[in-house]
């Protein structure tokens, strides 16, 4: 039992640190952005070009396509690192898309996609929830029709939200009518160019951009089929517990910046606010060490499972803590927004208040985390 | 990086758990029945299995082990609910090692390695506000004596104990004596607490202390005792941490076999998500024991390791047993029940070595609040 990083991991994570520092200036354009909720920009696409360049992007891959043959801990500092840079910690295509692939696609498949996206040349918008399948995502109703020589594609997607600038919709789809219905459910990798697909914006309550997306007859080449046919379902949770890998670097800088604050503003006697930000780094450090324990399962060839899930459920939650924690330090300051002069931290806090909810909701809601806690970690029955 | 347990840390835990599911059946209730709160023949049998000496080198008959191992152990004693001054008396020999003169090691260390001495600190002193203070606290030198009087509370065991480490202030600060129990002029009176877990009284009236009974120099008096409050709760932390698992696995097995409406309660996602609560609440306080644990053991400061995992031990105790109570139902509030036994026994772990919010205000001190 011992949670330090090795010497060698010590140094890496020294090198991705130097590095960010070094292209700071691309890192904070970059940041600035994606915090603005409409995806990536130029900056963006630079820095991750940069990133995929020296191979972090996918650092544990096979060299052959695009990886450095690293372990799941130098991953995992990597993306401590961006994601307190640049606030973005992976790529779609680099989290979710490339290891279905990795273990799922055919030679081609791999061959096509896996350099580039190590490379960061391109990105990948997930193409699962539907208006009647959120968190029951088996309810999918988009169907698929082979038609020889090509699919054939119609029914409509929602809250995708890279597809605006993504080249790629990673997606999933009916191509059997079977009971249970996951069992008719595959996956495709879509070029979203394609003539029949029309995507339209919605804009959250933290201004992040995502979409519905809509299928008219669209026709996709057979060897757009990832894996074998209707094994989506199966693949899509595999990479779901990738995907659920979250760090705590986002947490532990919005932290420090309400630790500088209050010491500067000189309110740090107060014993309730002692209290609470005792509390946030607490929970915090709790956290770090649930998302080393991830990495350090992976590393070990398991599959983290419920592991996973604790992690995202307490990443999202802290969260909510630390932005509540934030607002009622601020009092009536807090509610100010972006361009105020008396709003505190120009406004960042008024901002992650509204922003921070999707945390709570993507990538598998609090209440399906507990859900897979409960069931597949302490064995509860399935009511 | 490594989240499994080493070959020997798996070793010791094994061992542990054995040996105390054999001997320990039963014992906390046994020891509320008959009020003595430990059993001095499970005392021995700690004592050769080398834990009372397990952070002593074996030069004293220590096992030369560390906190991390001292922590594993602690966990399963807390699974168990073992009675008696462990803690106590390990945390009051760690400091006599690290602050005693070659005198004060020789004297007490290999006894208390063998098991043959109960040792522990009298710290607390009275609050006025909750009762009339009795004996006015004094601290005399008469004749190359200390003459000390005053009262203790909270003192764990002290009507068991063979050795004190007293804490007293003088005009040039705190003091640590060690004071022989037996002398004349102690008095001991067992409070009754909600875990009848033996905390008592101790009254000192004029009691004669030799100047080489100070533990470490004069100075070091108030830093020593900080450090001693430290390994307290580090030890707490890792107490409750065996509490709160157990409490876990008899709540997750009751929602599993406790049928209502025709199916087990376990099957509801109202009971599900209070046990996945449980459970990463459980986790938490887990690894942050372990990482103060191993930071303490590797001779690093670990202050607000520490912090951290009491407080986070300390209000995980009473969230994780709460929700253990309510899904237990009218079963787990029955006196027959052991629901009760762990739901009280982590209160007084919860209270003892300071609570989550005194916890957490070290904490902020740490961050540089």
């Amino acid at each position: 039992m011992d949670f330090r990083f090795s010497a060698e991991e010590e140094k890496f994570m020294q090198d991705v640190h130097d590095f960010f520092i070094k292209e700071e200036k691309i890192a904070i354009e970059a940041k600035k952005e994606w915090d603005s909720g409409l995806g990536f920009g130029p900056n963006c696409w630079k820095i991750l070009g940069m990133i995929g360049e020296k191979g972090w992007l996918c650092p544990t891959w096979p060299k052959e396509y695009g990886g450095l043959e690293l372990s799941y801990m130098y991953r995992y500092i990597l993306m401590e690192q961006m994601h307190h840079f640049t606030d973005i910690y992976a790529t779609v295509g680099a989290g979710m898309a490339g290891p279905v692939i990795l273990n799922h696609g055919n030679e081609k498949q791999k061959k096509e996609y896996l350099p580039k996206i190590a490379r960061g040349e391109i990105e990948f918008a997930l193409g699962y929830t539907e208006p009647d399948a959120g968190s029951d995502l088996s309810s999918m109703r988009m169907e698929v029709k082979d038609e020889g020589d090509h699919f054939l594609i119609n029914g409509s997607k929602l809250f995708n939200t890279r597809a605006h600038y993504a080249q790629y919709h990673w997606l999933g789809a009916l191509t059997e009518i079977t009971t249970p219905k996951y069992r008719g459910i595959s996956l495709f990798i879509v070029d979203l160019k394609t003539p029949g697909i029309t995507i339209s914006p919605i804009f959250t309550v933290g201004g992040m951009r995502t979409n519905e997306v809509f299928y008219n007859d669209v026709k996709v080449p057979k060897d757009a089929l990832v894996g074998e046919k209707n094994r989506g379902f199966y693949y899509i949770l595999e990479a779901l517990d990738y995907e659920r890998i979250s760090t705590v670097a986002g947490l532990e800088r919005d932290f420090q910046e309400i630790l500088d604050y209050i010491k500067k503003n000189g309110n740090d006697n107060d014993p309730l606010i002692r209290q609470k930000l005792a509390d946030l780094a607490i929970e915090i450090e709790s956290a770090r060490l649930f998302a080393l324990r991830v990495a350090w399962m992976l590393d070990r060839g398991k599959i983290p499972n419920h592991e996973a899930a604790m992690l995202k459920m307490v990443v999202s939650e802290i969260e909510q803590d630390l932005v509540q924690t934030a607002m009622q330090i601020f009092g009536p300051y807090g509610q100010l927004q972006k361009g105020s002069r008396w709003a505190p931290l120009d406004g960042k806090f008024e901002w992650r208040y509204r922003d921070s909810l999707e945390a709570l909701i993507t990538r598998g809601t609090s209440e399906i985390m507990r859900n897979i806690i409960a069931q597949r970690g302490l064995g509860l029955p399935r009511g | 990086m490594d989240f499994a347990f080493s070959k020997s840390e798996k070793l010791l835990i094994d061992s542990a758990r054995e040996f105390l599911e054999k001997e320990v059946e039963g014992l906390a209730r046994q020891a509320e029945e008959t009020g003595e709160g430990y059993s001095p023949e499970l005392w021995r049998k700690m004592a050769d299995l080398g834990w009372m000496g397990l952070l002593l080198p074996e030069e004293y008959g220590g096992v030369a082990g560390d906190f991390l191992e001292l922590t594993l152990i602690l966990e399963k004693m807390g699974r168990a609910l073992v009675p008696g001054p462990f803690i106590s008396t390990t945390i009051s020999g760690y400091s006599v090692l690290k602050y005693g003169t070659e005198a004060q090691r020789n004297k007490l260390l290999p006894k208390l390695a063998q098991g043959e001495i109960i040792f522990t600190p009298a710290f607390i002193e009275p609050d006025s506000t909750k009762g009339e203070v009795k004996i006015k606290e004094q601290v005399n030198l008469k004749n190359g004596d200390y003459i000390l009087s005053g009262t203790r509370l909270f003192v764990p065991y002290a009507h068991l104990a063979d050795w004190f480490v007293y804490k007293t202030k003088t005009d040039t600060g705190t003091i640590l004596f060690l004071v022989n129990a037996k002398s004349p002029g102690i008095n001991y009176k067992t409070l009754k607490t909600i875990a009848s877990d033996m905390q008592c009284e101790v009254s000192l009236d004029r009691v004669k202390v030799p100047q080489a009974n100070i533990l470490g120099k004069k100075e070091q008096g108030k830093q020593i005792a900080i450090e001693i409050e430290e390994w307290g709760a580090l030890c707490q932390s890792a107490f409750i941490l065996g509490i709160l698992e157990k409490v876990l696995e008899i709540t997750v097995k009751h929602a599993k076999e406790r049928e209502q409406f025709g199916r087990p309660i376990g099957s509801f996602q109202a009971i599900q998500h209070q046990c996945a609560d449980m459970a990463t609440e459980v986790d938490k306080v887990k690894f942050l024991v372990y990482q103060a644990a191993r930071r303490l053991s590797e001779q690093i400061s670990a202050t607000k390791d520490i912090s951290m995992a009491k407080a986070k031990a300390s209000d995980a105790s009473r969230s994780v047993c709460l929700l253990g109570m309510k899904i237990h139902g009218g079963i787990g509030i029955s006196e027959e029940h052991d629901m009760q036994l762990y739901f009280r026994m982590a209160k007084a772990a919860e209270i003892a070595s300071g609570n989550g919010d005194f916890h957490k205000e070290i904490v902020a001190k740490e961050l540089g609040l």
